[in-house]
């Protein structure tokens, strides 16, 4: 299913009598199945706020997020349950991306729990997702500040896997690893969307990433698309 | 030069370390005191001998107006201290945490009536309201820990709120709500337990304001006359004649006991304080 948005507009006001700040202004954006579309803006254009509006974490002050034609916003509760499911986001921090008091194997385990999969199959599933994401399994008993930003990255992106989505919106998901381990995370995730026709939003202000993945690239200022 | 700063740097390390045992070794002694109070006690702290003996091989610290024997009310005294203690701060904790973590998480309407009612309770004049109401109602020191618990949940409920504002923005709360977990999920299993560490000082240093606030409280006549506590022990010193006839091993005692054990808490505050926590990175 593809995920839209149309003329999304974000603003917040400080206090109740404080003067309204526009972060997005009138976004229309399509993520298509096994497509990458590339966002690409500076800092502070309003890139992630985009991500996160797409992704159902935060509500748009005007406009619409339509995914398989339906509004997330007017969707009854178990709808927009599996929405969220179904369209996931990997942070920009890989070490932030996991709780640091949790161990990496309590961190997987609890999707599981959730997607109520039975206790006896948590080690083999666990197992099995290490694998799609290259990584081996002595890694489960150590805490996310115990391993590589890389590490933590494939981490979060199999955690996301183990939901099976349909879209992934990726925020600057390399920026803060070193070249060869970018190389090897953007590697993974080409090979995923192969395989799995996955949805991409590839939020980045790096010319190089967005070349090699995107398929499609739109570029954002000052909260607008241009 | 390099070697005598570093010797002089290991010195120091090795003096906190063994420092910083010193907290809980307190600590502990005085639980286990209170927790084996009936197998470690010399006497029956209310059964009577000789009034006004100095300490002796008989009686370590010697005996009271009535006879009691001072070591043994000092043991069994610290039951009902600790209680009062520990019960009010686990009752201000479990109310400021849950406020703090609702107000953070949410913001918004429930932030803003959260922390007003926060507000309210923090212009209310606490040690004198427990006094009025400690001596209009039947004394208690349950009811005193009751009091104490609820009014002074709020200084915690802040400083939860405000770590629960910058745990809220990072990666991991942001990642745990798009896997779809539910906010109680996201509150009670992400960002409570990242909170704990600004929670467990001030914890320990509610439970010496409980306990120095029930010695008072009990100096000023209005404690439950049927219970011992380190509190009512000076209380009784001072209203029956032990200060003015220099009787110091009966009043000395119950004194250093409080300042000993608050002291312990304090230093275990700040270990919990200093205590190094793994970093999490703000977005």
């Amino acid at each position: 299913m593809r995920l839209c948005s149309e003329n999304v507009s974000m603003s917040y006001r400080t206090g109740y009598f404080g003067k309204r700040s526009t972060i997005l202004e009138g976004a229309n954006l399509e993520i298509l199945p096994g497509r990458t579309l590339g966002l690409v803006g500076g800092s502070g254009s309003g890139k992630t706020t985009l991500g996160k509006v797409l992704a159902g974490l935060e509500r748009p002050s005007e406009g619409r997020v339509l995914f398989g034609g339906r509004d997330i916003w007017k969707m009854e509760a178990r709808d927009f349950r599996l929405f969220r499911r179904k369209v996931q986001m990997v942070f920009q921090d890989p070490e932030g991306s996991l709780n640091p008091m949790k161990s990496i194997e309590r961190s997987i385990q609890e999707v599981l729990s959730l997607l109520k999969v039975p206790k006896r199959d948590w080690h083999e599933r666990t197992l099995d997702m290490l694998q799609t994401v290259g990584l081996s399994e002595e890694l489960l008993g150590r805490r996310p500040s115990q391993v590589s930003g890389g590490q933590n990255q494939r981490i979060a992106l199999g955690r996301v896997l183990l939901l099976e989505p349909e879209i992934i919106i990726l925020d600057e998901p390399t920026s803060a690893l070193d070249i060869s381990v970018q190389a090897q995370v953007l590697h993974l995730l080409r090979e995923l969307q192969r395989e799995r026709g996955m949805g991409y939003l590839l939020i980045t202000h790096s010319a190089q990433v967005v070349s090699f993945m995107a398929h499609d690239i739109a570029v954002i200022e000052r909260g607008r698309l241009v | 030069m390099a070697e005598v700063i570093r010797a002089l740097r290991s010195a120091e390390e090795k003096i906190r370390a063994r420092w910083s045992l010193l907290g809980p070794l307190i600590f502990s002694s005085f639980i286990l005191a209170a927790l084996l109070a009936d197998l470690i006690s010399p006497y029956d702290p209310w059964k009577r001998f000789n009034p006004y003996q100095m300490p002796g091989w008989e009686h370590l610290l010697g005996t009271n107006d009535m006879g009691h024997d001072i070591l043994s009310e000092l043991i069994f005294g610290s039951r009902v201290s600790l209680a009062v203690g520990f019960s009010a701060a686990i009752l201000s904790a479990t109310l400021g945490t849950a406020v703090g973590l609702f107000a953070g998480y949410f913001r918004g309407m429930a932030d803003e009536v959260l922390m007003g009612i926060t507000d309210i309770f923090l212009m209310i004049p606490q040690i004198p309201l427990i006094i009025v109401l400690a001596a209009f109602l039947r004394p208690s020191f349950w009811l005193m820990a009751l009091l104490m618990g609820l009014l002074w949940w709020t200084a915690l409920a802040r400083i939860v709120r405000s770590r629960t504002l910058q745990v809220r923005e990072m990666g991991f709360v942001a990642g745990a709500k798009a896997i779809g977990f539910s906010d109680n999920h996201v509150i009670f299993s992400d960002v409570l337990p990242n909170t704990l560490y600004v929670i467990a000082p001030k914890f320990m240093l509610t439970v010496a304001s409980a306990m120095i606030a029930e010695a008072s409280i009990s100096f000023l006549g209005l404690s439950d006359p049927s219970m011992k506590s380190w509190g009512t022990m000076i209380s009784y010193a001072f209203s029956r004649g032990g200060f003015i006839n220099g009787m110091w091993w009966w009043y000395l005692p119950p004194g250093l006991c409080i300042t000993v054990f608050v002291l312990s808490l304090v230093m275990m505050a700040g270990i919990l304080e200093e205590r190094d926590i793994e970093p999490v990175k703000v977005d």
